[in-house]
């Protein structure tokens, strides 16, 4: 028997792929693709917000419940979100009526589903440009929160529900790595991510969930609000594993702003985002210094060449403003300098 | 699961008029026969399953918000064994060429109407007939390159040609994965068979558009033009440009300058080439069509009309797949190529005739009447079902307005087994094959098959309940010729 191959021959290579110049990311395509890493990123933290907010009231609850609603209400403020109308249903709780409007409604723009939305309306604008893997993913993800076992499973543990958005979300983030060619659209996807993930963690450290001042003396409400900090930013065991022993707020603030290796450090993340836009901008403008390399340039050099005690020397609260504030000039140069040709 | 199953006489696919299984049917027939209707539930939810998660839907207008839908898959794979598949090709390719040379006739010398084969009314009352197009050279003379050429059976099982979609055609994404799917959850089923690939269609895509571009273009880039993600056929649009690798865009991706069309790009603009536009020509330049139109981009016809960007298909071959120039096709080859048709044409009454209005008006509940310049089923009137007030309603426009209407006696389109419940049922089917014409002329060995999944009902089309099914063409043994010829319209011999 013999086998039949096909060769193609060499007009034919020439006339389709052979050494043309890289397909360019159309402005609309790079917009896209920021904003669907950008959603998929607070998909993730509006979860883990959530979760760990769910976790420690139970702790709190029969302690002292005024603390409760102040914790929820931090929760709105993190994500920037108006508290929800009261409850019809006069048996449901502030604390349900807010996990809900964050968890389900579509009208709440950072709400669970709309962030799932707003990340696969934009990945089908750019299906082309990005990996079959990814738009599976993120669509199958997309009709699993939309359906009804889905109502069921957070009425019996809203825990599973979270846990499976927060792994559903680094699922993403992983295929996005393993399947995109690490070119510029992949770059764009690092903006998105990082810039989300630096005003989160700042807007976490900077909220004031009343537990610090509940009680001065009260050494375990503090323990519960650092580590509640720490859950969100999903960084608790890898604190624990750099600092054994008690919970120092300086230390616990050091962590999730400066530490250098950490992924989730604010300053890892800035250092991630100035390689990112470095490498877009060395490939789309070369010899120039764009703009937002030149801010998130100056703020990773804050981060870097300083240490705890001087770095929070003027207070925390000034410090984060300054990171959130830059990261949102840079995001702005972002968008000027290549969605809005 | 067959043992229900209803001739009604009508021409079936899979049954000869005996009841036995045609024998290209014999072995899935048998498979299914045995499968059980659980079973093959089963494979049609993974099916629906695998559809849903890759978003392969379409859009529904139902509200504001469009839902999005699942195409009906029906997974009993229609079958066309390879001799009968080599008369369609040839008939195919036969015609094509005809409505090519037909279109640059018609924008330029105008022979046919000279010659007195086809009326200059007709012509110049089509709405889709582009004066801008007159005297305009375009691209190696190629006006369709992509054609879906409707074919139905009639009760004897004569494939007749029911239109030609020489515009924007589309549906063959649903084509190349419903064989994917297929191959995923009914393997077997192709154990018995030799079934001719059709995965090749994207990269022949990409060489028809390359083949057409712009002369001044060594490596032409091209792009696919898309009204955007609320179209009903945007998964066609994004799966196309994914398989050739090229990019998609939107009008608000792009600008005309100085009579070139650029895309926007995060590194500036970028010239593009090539549009394989799935936009109607309406809506391509609000200087030239419509105003109100912002789905193309201002400038672009200027830009076609200088010879900067190629467009694919032409503008202006609406006035070529026009229901009331179809009943001319046969007139075309016989005009252009000195041959006889090898598909035939259904009867047509043209209402722009006064014969055929009187005739029509007369028989108006045995005939299907249909506007000339609608499409998906709408606009049509299926006279032996209508009521009494739906056809008087259709006489007052036939007579106020006879060029738009044409009217053909009902086709008893053939059936196919369908899975209905849990069980198989016949239903109608057509078939779309598509062609592609660049340097050679290409004829996807397949189609997409069509199939109205209500009872009864003649109208496959998808905005009507319609669903769709894998079609195999058989390889003969040994393996046959391709289906290539080279085209008549050829300029400079560039090498195969």
């Amino acid at each position: 028997m013999t086998m039949v191959t096909s060769v193609p021959n060499a007009a034919d290579k020439l006339d389709t792929a052979a050494g043309r110049a890289e397909r360019p990311v159309l402005a609309r395509e790079a917009d896209a693709t920021y904003w669907m890493s950008r959603y998929v990123e607070r998909t993730e933290n509006v979860a883990r917000l959530l979760l760990a907010s769910m976790e420690c009231m139970i702790d709190v609850r029969d302690v002292a419940p005024a603390l409760l609603e102040k914790q929820w209400r931090a929760v709105l403020r993190i994500m920037n979100v108006e508290e929800p109308a009261a409850p019809a249903d006069s048996t449901e709780t502030f604390a349900d009526a807010v996990a809900s409007h964050m968890t389900f409604d579509e009208e709440n723009p950072n709400s669970l589903v709309a962030c799932l939305t707003r990340a696969r309306e934009n990945a089908r604008g750019i299906r082309e440009g990005i990996s079959s893997d990814m738009w599976e993913h993120l669509n199958r993800q997309y009709w699993a929160i939309r359906a009804p076992e889905t109502r069921t499973l957070f009425q019996e543990s809203p825990h599973e529900l979270y846990k499976e958005s927060i792994s559903g979300a680094m699922s993403f983030q992983g295929l996005t790595d393993q399947t995109l060619p690490h070119d510029q659209r992949w770059h764009f996807a690092q903006l998105g991510k990082y810039f989300e993930r630096i005003t989160f963690t700042c807007r976490v450290l900077a909220e004031d969930t009343g537990m610090l001042r509940a009680s001065a003396a009260d050494v375990s409400f503090r323990n519960l609000h650092w580590s509640t900090v720490l859950r969100c930013c999903n960084s608790h065991e890898a604190h624990r594993r750099a600092n054994p022993g008690e919970m120092e707020p300086v230390t616990i603030m050091a962590f999730l702003l400066l530490d250098p290796s950490f992924p989730r450090s604010v300053r890892h993340c800035v250092r991630m985002a100035k390689e990112s836009i470095s490498a877009i901008s060395a490939e789309v403008r070369p010899r120039t210094v764009d703009p937002a390399e030149r801010i998130l340039g100056r703020l990773q050099a804050q981060l870097e060449f300083t240490d705890a005690a001087e770095f929070l020397a003027a207070g925390l609260a000034p410090r984060l403003d300054h990171v959130v504030q830059q990261t949102a000039l840079a995001a702005l140069a972002v968008q000027k300098g290549y969605f809005l040709h | 699961m067959f043992q229900q199953y209803q001739v009604d006489g009508l021409f079936d696919e899979m049954f000869a008029p005996g009841g036995s299984p045609r024998g290209h049917y014999a072995a899935v027939a048998s498979r299914l026969a045995n499968l059980g209707g659980a079973a093959f539930m089963r494979r049609r939810q993974m099916a629906d399953l695998a559809f849903r998660n890759q978003g392969i839907t379409f859009t529904v207008y139902s509200d504001q918000r469009g839902v999005e839908k699942i195409f009906p898959f029906d997974l009993v794979p229609r079958i066309i064994p390879a001799g009968e598949w080599r008369t369609i090709e040839r008939g195919l390719v036969q015609r094509i060429t005809a409505l090519n040379l037909f279109c640059k006739d018609i924008y330029h010398q105008q022979l046919i109407l000279r010659e007195g084969k086809i009326p200059a009314d007709l012509i110049y009352g089509a709405k889709m007939f582009r004066r801008e197009m007159f005297g305009v050279r375009v691209p190696r003379d190629v006006y369709m390159h992509v054609c879906g050429t409707d074919l139905i059976r009639d009760h004897a099982g004569n494939y007749l040609v029911l239109e030609d979609n020489g515009r924007t055609p589309s549906g063959v994404s649903y084509v190349l994965e419903n064989r994917v799917i297929m191959k995923r959850v009914f393997p077997a089923l192709f154990n018995d068979y030799r079934v001719r690939p059709i995965e090749d269609y994207p990269r022949n895509l990409l060489h028809t558009l390359r083949y057409c571009a712009p002369a001044h273009a060594d490596d032409p880039t091209v792009a696919i033009l898309t009204p955007g993600i609320f179209n009903s056929a945007y998964f066609e649009h994004s799966f196309l440009a994914r398989q050739m690798g090229v990019a998609l865009v939107e009008g608000r991706d792009l600008v005309v300058e100085n009579s070139f069309v650029y895309m926007r790009t995060t590194a500036g603009l970028r010239r593009i080439d090539v549009l394989y536009r799935r936009v109607d020509d309406d809506f391509l330049d609000p200087l030239s069509f419509r105003s109100d139109s912002v789905l193309g981009v201002a400038g672009l016809m200027n830009a076609y009309r200088c010879g900067n960007v190629a467009l694919v298909n032409a503008a202006g071959t609406g006035v070529a797949d026009d229901k009331a120039i179809y009943p001319y096709v046969p007139e075309m080859i016989r005009f252009y190529l000195g041959e006889e048709p090898i598909l035939a044409n259904v009867p047509t009454y043209i209402c722009a005739r006064e014969k055929d209005r009187a005739h029509v008006l007369a028989n108006l509940d045995k005939l299907v009447v249909k506007s000339t310049n609608e499409s998906g089923g709408y606009g049509m009137l299926m006279g032996h079902q209508a009521t009494r007030e739906e056809r008087a309603a259709f006489a007052d426009k036939i007579k106020a307005d006879g060029r738009n209407f044409i009217a053909q006696p009902v086709v008893q389109l053939s059936q196919h087994p369908s899975f209905i419940d849990d069980h198989f049922e016949g239903r109608r089917v057509d078939l779309r094959p598509y062609i592609l014409y660049g340097q050679k002329v290409i004829v996807m060995p397949g189609g997409l098959t069509r199939v109205a999944l209500r009872k009864g009902s003649l109208v496959v089309n998808s905005s009507q309940g319609g669903g769709s099914k894998d079609t195999w063409v058989l390889e003969d043994d040994p393996v046959p010729l391709l289906a290539e010829r080279e085209t008549p319209l050829e300029l400079n011999g560039v090498a195969r």
